[in-house]
């Protein structure tokens, strides 16, 4: 393993503007952002690329297959590091892989190959990678040993060292049965977990910084990397709140202009600005109203699904001392003097409803007179428009869609992601109401579960995974604050929902359980596929999220049976 | 009226603006020069009446030869402006053109189209030593040597210069030199990402 800048150094020199690069992305808005700090990058320094985008492990075998006799060097956004790639994709001695991968565990092999296999990874992550030693052995040296043994003997003492030899052997074959179970311990206790790391478009612009190529739009970018691994919740708050502070450095060193008279910027500049805002989604292209009803964090707060939760809603709004028509328009629209210190004010009356978290540290991207996002509306947009089901098109043109929608010349691809994230956050709040409301979450024993019908609205958006698990958050976070049992509460939990009603197919996803001190590790991925080979069912790995499967519909009570028993 | 038809033949190429090719009126240049006979002989009959005495029949042959004059120059003005865009059609398409525009040119057209572009081909490779220059690319200079372009349709390999292919395939996405795609940006295949 070696620094980020060096292997990039390494690509450029490798390449040398002759070799092409071949970049394959998976579909979610961080490995997006990455991906476009590292086709800026290669702008800079003419490295001639082809980007093909991956959803899943079918998917990168299929590009990988197509393109391994044109290229040579390969680069792996978001996917690959957690499984052994040399095994499963079988490449050439001379193709090299640089993978920038948020997935963790890395697979043990990518991690010890220096060869064919550069790793793109901040050095100050925890890898916790077990020590060579104690799982690599190098075979051919303990037979060379056994060779010299035999040969090496004397005819006089012929029987006795014999003896010793034997002994010697069986000694040695314990020993390694002892070594091999506890490599197998090992690489059990590494592997059981499965979670994320640093945010692959931080790791690119950390790359950029360094370089010295960076610039206020990559900044940018690496923060809607960071926020989606914060709205997809899938780093630990901790984590976050540092990243966010590193990344506030970068934002002063690049927007400390315009703070006077004398440096003034023309308004059309981009400017990123840090906040303390309100985690409330998209409010400032909603009304307050309906981004508080679809907002997980209110809407769970406040039991959005009971009748009393309408009326504490209700209450929270009166409290607040906000006309409920003015609550209702689009926000743009509000009155002056009510959005002045609205901020403090809703936080003021929170704090009083037990919703203690309702300001989150992010930052802000402003350029021209009225275009204003937060990070997390650009997150929800594009994700929204990698996941559009309005249109039966393949998910590569809904990709490029949404890559498009990261650039400031098409706002109107951003405005159209946003209003699809509306719909989508209806469709999950609506989801989720119905979902407690009839008691479809059941407690399992070892975990929680929820089954979607085939036949509810919505049911096709959350086929695909990222709304899927955005979908099983928000159910989570939910069904912790309505349920009574305290046991519950702290069960991770599988939601599946019909994939493919004409193949058959469900897809499954398991998440961490929902605690103030959850340090977002996920051990369905490797419990999913103990079930799975116990019960000879017909399973899918394709996602690059091992907690994602799919799943033939009628293998899918044995299959639970097993994850029970395996669990529990 | 005379010389109606020539000069709807005329309004018919300023009507296809920006320099795109209309079908080949065969059928207008024929009635347009069957007229013309048609005025010339009636002409030809009157000129002899008007030797033999007859000097009121002078200013109805002006008048024929004048309008025989006017459909001359209409039909050489639509077959001179025909002829412009079609050679523009060289810088823009490059020396193999589209099936459509092809059945739009009458077979003379063709033929003077195959000798301009073997004309050019040969000028071009006169020029910037042993490997030839081609003329046609880089009309304006350009911004950056590589540009970004998307890949609109299955295309299939793509050869460039050095011998590398590429697989130009469906909203894939490539850092090309700009000059290799240039064509296929014209030809629909590719579309060039503005960032």
């Amino acid at each position: 393993m070696t620094g980020v800048c060096i292997n990039y150094h390494v690509l450029i020199l490798f390449s040398n503007g002759l070799q092409r690069v071949l970049l394959l992305v998976a579909s979610d808005v961080d490995a997006l952002c990455a991906c476009k700090i590292l086709q800026a990058l290669f702008q800079c320094d003419h490295v001639q690329y082809t980007l093909v985008p991956v959803s899943g492990w079918q998917e990168l075998e299929t590009a990988f297959l197509e393109h391994k006799d044109q290229f040579k060097y390969f680069v792996l956004i978001n996917c690959g590091a957690n499984i052994d790639l040399l095994e499963v994709l079988q490449p050439e001695e001379d193709t090299f892989f640089f993978v920038c991968d948020t997935h963790r565990p890395i697979n043990v092999v990518n991690v010890y190959n220096d060869m064919q296999i550069k790793l793109l990874v901040k050095p100050d992550d925890d890898l916790n990678v077990p020590a060579y030693d104690e799982i690599f052995r190098d075979d051919e040296e303990e037979e060379e040993d056994s060779g010299n043994e035999s040969d090496g003997s004397e005819p006089s003492g012929k029987r006795k060292r014999f003896e010793e030899a034997v002994v010697e052997r069986t000694m040695k074959r314990r020993e390694r049965r002892v070594w091999e179970a506890r490599r197998q311990e090992i690489l059990f206790d590494y592997e059981q977990y499965e979670y994320h790391g640093t945010s692959s478009a931080i790791v690119m612009f950390d790359l950029a910084w360094k370089m010295s190529k960076d610039l206020n739009d990559m900044l940018w970018w690496a923060i809607v990397g960071l926020t989606d691994q914060w709205v997809q919740d899938k780093i630990t708050q901790m984590k976050y709140v540092t990243d966010i502070g590193i990344l506030q450095r970068h934002v002063s060193r690049h927007n400390h202009r315009n703070e006077d008279e004398e440096n003034s910027l023309s308004i059309d500049c981009m400017r990123i600005a840090f906040e303390y805002d309100l985690r409330l989604a998209l409010y400032q292209h909603w009304s307050l109203y309906e981004s508080l009803c679809n907002t997980c964090y209110t809407s769970a707060s406040l039991k959005l699904w009971s009748v009393q939760g309408q009326k504490r809603l209700q209450e929270f709004l009166a409290e607040m001392g906000l006309p409920l028509k003015q609550v209702k328009q689009k926000f743009n629209s509000m009155d002056m003097a009510l959005k002045e210190n609205l901020r403090d004010m809703i936080e003021e009356s929170a704090n009083k409803f037990g919703m203690k978290d309702l300001r989150v540290q992010t930052f802000s991207i402003h350029f021209g007179f009225k275009n204003k996002f937060l990070a997390s509306d650009i997150v929800y947009a594009t994700a929204s428009l990698m996941e559009n089901i309005e249109k039966e098109e393949p998910g590569t043109a809904s990709f490029i869609k949404a890559l498009d929608s990261l650039s400031r010349s098409n706002l109107e691809k951003l405005y159209h992601g946003l209003e699809l994230a509306k719909k989508q956050l209806r469709a999950i709040q609506q989801t989720v109401a119905s979902c407690i409301c009839t008691n479809l979450v059941i407690s399992q024993g070892p975990f929680l579960y929820c089954c979607l019908m085939e036949g509810t609205p919505d049911v096709k958006l959350f086929s695909r995974p990222v709304s899927l698990c955005l979908l099983s958050k928000y159910l989570l976070k939910s069904f912790v604050c309505s349920t009574k049992n305290k046991r519950c509460k702290l069960l991770p939990l599988i939601v599946a929902a019909p994939m493919d009603v004409e193949q058959g197919t469900v897809i499954m996803v398991g998440i961490p359980p929902e605690t103030e001190s959850s340090d977002k590790k996920n051990f369905f991925g490797r419990a999913f596929e103990k079930a799975a080979e116990s019960t000879h069912s017909r399973t899918l790995h394709n996602h690059f999220d091992m907690s994602i499967i799919e799943l033939k519909t009628e293998d899918r009570s044995k299959f639970l049976d097993a994850l029970i028993s395996l669990l529990s | 009226m005379f010389c109606e038809r020539a000069v709807e033949l005329v309004r018919e190429l300023r009507r296809a603006t920006d320099g795109s090719l209309p079908a080949f009126s065969e059928d207008g240049i024929r009635q347009v020069l069957e007229e013309m006979k048609a005025l010339y002989e009636q002409n030809q009959a009157d000129v002899n009446e008007a030797k033999s005495g007859r000097g009121n029949l002078i200013s109805t042959i002006k008048f024929r030869h004048c309008s025989l004059l006017r459909n001359r120059r209409c039909i050489i003005a639509y077959l001179y402006d025909r002829l412009l865009r079609i050679r523009a059609l060289r810088w823009e398409y490059g020396s193999i053109l589209p099936n459509a525009l092809r059945f739009h040119m009458s077979a003379e057209e063709m033929e003077w189209f195959n000798r301009y572009k073997k004309s050019l081909a040969t000028y071009m490779r006169s020029l910037g030593g042993e490997e030839g220059l081609d003329v046609t690319q880089d009309m304006k200079p350009p911004k950056s040597l590589y540009i970004e372009v998307r890949c609109l349709k299955d295309y299939g390999e793509f050869e460039i210069e050095d011998g590398t292919t590429i697989l130009l395939k469906k909203n894939s996405q490539h850092f090309l030199p700009r000059w290799k795609c240039e064509q296929l940006i014209r030809q629909g295949i590719l579309e060039h990402v503005l960032s």
